[in-house]
């Protein structure tokens, strides 16, 4: 690699030195912490969401579980954390210190009223601490109280009132943090948009359950004795987030540059969020796998992606894959093909054959002497199942057939 | 550690996490190769796929059900030349830890109180007697107990195990793991009577007074020697009585008090362990692991024909034997107290194949040598027990005195006398020893449920098959 290329991006007017953001949690609790991220390479950050004093924060305890699939860690991640448990002004010099630290990084701060007027004091005290711009937190699982958190996310009129309010007290850019746990999170967006926001972020925590205890029969986290369905993060959600962040790029009426989150842990990921339509991109679980140094992997990849692809700006791959979205209906189902085998490759473990004959065509034979397994073409489906299950990378790939080829029909009995 | 820790201690098992990783390296094969290499009809592909997806509890009954030694054998098995040898994750990069994750399942079985075999309902069959409670014994009438026979197991020594609790080091499997892995016997109901050799001629026949069919597995206990007529020398063992010596937890133990001396005779000297095989190479890291100076494993063939296992030879030499190889032990030199002090070693280089398909030592003329030695540990092989044949007059042995019995069904030549393991094959691996207990049991079932009337054998095994070599188990 010759030359480094220019990772940073502008989202909402504010420059990034690069599009990666710690989001609101735990990974963004205080100055201390969030001065190593800086260090280690960070471009901004969403500041754990403020509120006001007026009610103590008091965390469950234990507050996190982890959802391992196999030996795989944190495969997903469960939560009940709470908005800050710091009191307002300690967070306000905070992020005030930073900002004079390090003048050259993002702050965002995120806050939650419960009321317009907490709204209104929380957006301005945020603004004079000195912060870049505003995360308004209308999406965290947690809250009890209605008229707070996701069920703000929840309801378009809350979401537009909230927002109003706060355009009214500050000039900062304004981003709306959105619950996935809806339907359509164009209507909330759009709301958000009525209100005066110029930027959404997504994805929250999916309010799910994970685990329940087997002996005690407890939801986990088990805090004592009691579980929730709670927030749930991590790998297992980011398809979830792509697609709202899809959904909401392609929407043209919306219009808003968004920042994407929800199970990014690698450059890669970061990537499709960028190419489904983020600008920016946010992670909490992927820092409690890893720590604040998997950033310098995220930098690094993309960096060399966009050299070999001869990528000047993050900005060209904006939304890059929105073109190629589309109903599921519009595909030309004319194009048909098969799976193909390179054969001198196999080991002759035989699990292609066992999901082929059990949730696919039936298409393979067994030589149980050889080992080995044998295609009937016509009766290929091309699910590519037994592409999943082969332990050799790139032995099994997908083959277009010819216009004229027909597929075996499958057959009745009785 | 001290010296004794040192010779308790095995290596650790896998913890659950680990267990968990290894078992996702499997590729879950369809007709699992794995599964059809067990002489003992283990079958990994099932309980990997158990463990994978969580049916740790039918995992753990998939080995128990088909292994009452699945602990024992998933330390002791040489996998790697069974099992593992045919895991298709060897054409990826390397084969599963088979054994290791059947250590594991078991382990796991110990630590969360699951228990697999209960005593069968119904009324009581007929008894049998089981004549050696080492793993063919063992084997054998934990299946004849399952199957609802009243088994009774007469053992010489005080404890059950055989080869198991005397014949290898505790860090390869100590009486503690071994003690938990035999504890489901006790559920089945098999009756054990300890401290209880047979003794006189006709013994075994006797025994079918009051038992309607007798399983002889007595193993094979006698050491070959170098020299038939070798005097009496202070500091010079056989494996048998050096392994036996160390095994000295319990002191009602056969070689109770022989440990200090063994130990005594070992510690700061100069050994020399005389064989290639897996015992000899336990003889070699035992003595180390009491303290030796310096540890010599005499082989007279080459390394790649050590019969012992690569990961033991490897340990051997890590742990800081010297392999003098190609080199023939033709006697030993003794001062004038009848103490050892050194080896009289002849050269060897290898000549044309011998019958066993291995090139031959052949001795170099004038190469003679002498190494200085204090200990010589004897490792090149066992046989039966001469006083064993007396036990048994009207069963037909071979030259060697091994039983002949069919492969298939553990036959004798006497009507209801049914044997296996190291008394019939001579020194083998544990796992054979237990598949021989499994097979016989289910033919002397055959044989009382009057199935198969016809008991006197009809294929001769082959020839005498040690060759004075051969140390495995």
């Amino acid at each position: 690699m010759t030359k480094k290329p220019d990772l940073s991006v502008t989202f909402c007017g504010k420059k990034f030195v690069n599009p990666f953001m710690l989001s609101s949690s735990p990974v963004s609790n205080s100055a201390k912490m969030i001065e190593r991220a800086f260090e280690a390479g960070w471009g901004g950050v969403a500041y754990k969401t403020v509120v006001t004093d007026r009610v103590p924060i008091i965390h469950p305890s234990p507050r996190m579980h982890p959802y391992n699939y196999g030996a795989q860690r944190l495969a997903g991640l469960q939560n009940v954390e709470q908005t800050t448990d710091r009191g307002l002004q300690p967070n306000l010099k905070d992020i005030a210190y930073l900002k004079k630290k390090w003048p050259d990084r993002v702050v965002m701060a995120s806050i939650m009223g419960f009321a317009n007027q907490e709204w209104a004091d929380l957006a301005k005290a945020c603004t004079d601490a000195g912060a870049d711009m505003l995360e308004l937190n209308f999406s965290c699982p947690h809250m009890t109280v209605e008229g707070s958190g996701c069920k703000v996310g929840q309801a378009d009129d809350l979401v537009e009132k909230f927002t109003a309010t706060v355009r009214n007290v500050t000039k900062l850019p304004l981003v709306a943090k959105m619950t996935p746990n809806l339907a359509d999170m164009n209507e909330p967006a759009m709301a958000a948009k009525r209100g005066g926001a110029d930027a959404i972020s997504a994805i929250n925590t999916v309010k799910g359950m994970s685990e329940i205890g087997l002996d005690d029969f407890v939801p986990k986290p088990n805090v004592f004795g009691k579980g929730a369905i709670s927030g749930y993060s991590g790998p297992a959600i980011k398809p979830i987030g792509l697609r709202f962040i899809a959904e909401m790029a392609a929407n043209k009426k919306l219009n808003l540059p968004l920042s994407g989150m929800g199970g990014v842990e690698t450059w890669v990921d970061a990537l499709e969020y960028i190419l489904a339509g983020a600008t920016t991109v946010q992670v909490t679980t992927g820092i409690i796998h890893y720590g604040y140094r998997m950033v310098g992997d995220m930098i690094e990849g993309l960096s060399d992606y966009m050299v070999q692809k001869n990528v000047k700006h993050v900005s060209e791959l904006v939304g890059k894959a929105i073109p190629y979205l589309h109903e599921t209906g519009e595909f030309d189902v004319k194009r048909q093909g098969i799976s193909q085998y390179d054969m001198d490759r196999c080991v002759g473990c035989g699990q292609c054959y066992l999901v082929c004959r059990d949730a696919g065509g039936e298409a393979l034979e067994w030589d149980s002497k050889k080992r080995r397994p044998k295609l009937n073409d016509d009766k290929c489906l091309s699910c590519m199942i037994c592409s999943f299950v082969c332990p050799v990378s790139g032995l099994i790939t997908y083959k277009e057939m010819p216009a004229d080829w027909k597929r075996k029909e499958t057959v009745t009995l009785g | 550690m001290s010296h004794t820790e040192e010779l308790e201690k095995m290596e650790p098992g896998f913890g659950l996490d680990e267990a968990v990783a290894e078992a996702q390296r499997c590729l879950l094969c369809h007709d699992a190769p794995c599964s059809k290499a067990c002489p003992a009809g283990t079958d990994p592909g099932a309980f990997i796929r158990k463990l994978r997806l969580r049916n740790l509890t039918g995992a753990i009954r998939t080995i128990r059900e088909n292994n009452i030694l699945g602990g024992s054998c998933g330390v002791l098995c040489p996998a790697s030349r069974l099992c593992e040898k045919e895991c298709s994750a060897t054409g990826i990069d390397r084969p599963v830890r088979i054994a290791k994750l059947q250590r594991f399942l078991i382990e796991h079985a110990w630590k969360t109180g699951f228990k697999v075999l209960e005593k069968p309902a119904g009324p009581a069959k007929d008894k049998v007697a089981v004549v050696g409670a080492g793993p063919a014994g063992l084997s054998c009438a934990a299946e004849l107990a399952r199957r609802g026979y009243r088994v009774t197991v007469f053992e010489a020594p005080p404890e059950p195990g055989g080869v198991l609790r005397y014949g290898v080091p505790a860090f390869r499997l100590n009486a503690e793991f071994l003690n938990k892995d035999l504890a489901e016997l006790e559920t089945l109901g098999v009756d054990f009577k300890f401290s209880a050799p047979l003794e006189g001629l006709g013994a075994v026949e006797r025994l079918l007074d009051d038992h309607k069919a007798v399983f002889i597995a007595i193993g094979a206990w006698k050491p070959l020697r170098l020299n038939a007529h070798q005097k009496e020398i202070k500091g010079l063992f056989t494996s048998v009585e050096f392994l036996a010596a160390l095994r000295q937890g319990s002191e009602e133990t056969l070689f109770a008090g022989k440990f200090s001396e063994a130990a005594k005779a070992v510690r700061g000297k100069t050994c020399a362990v005389i064989g290639g095989g897996s015992v000899a190479m336990d003889c070699a890291r035992s003595a180390l692991k009491l303290g030796a100076k310096d540890v010599y494993v005499l082989y007279r063939r080459s390394y790649s024909q050590m019969p012992a296992e690569e990961d033991e030879k490897q340990a051997a030499m890590n742990e800081g034997a010297h392999f003098l190889l190609l080199n023939q032990p033709v006697d030993y030199i003794a001062d004038k107290d009848g103490h050892l002090k050194g080896i009289k070693l002849v050269r060897t280089q290898l000549g044309g194949k011998d019958p066993s398909g291995r090139r031959k030592p052949v001795e170099i003329r004038e190469s003679g040598w002498t190494l200085e030695a204090q200990c010589a540990i004897e490792a090149i092989g066992n046989a039966p027990d001469d006083k064993a044949r007396k036990l048994y007059p009207s069963i037909a042995v071979n030259k060697g005195g091994l039983i002949l019995a069919d492969e298939k069904h553990g036959r004798t030549t006497g009507r209801g006398v049914f044997a296996g393991g190291d008394i019939v094959r001579g020194p083998d691996l544990v796992v054979r020893a237990v598949r021989d207990g499994k097979t016989a049991a289910a033919a002397i079932a055959d044989y009382l449920e009057k199935k198969r009337v016809k008991q006197i054998i009809t294929r001769k095994p082959g020839t005498v098959p040690f060759t004075g070599e051969q140390s495995e188990r």
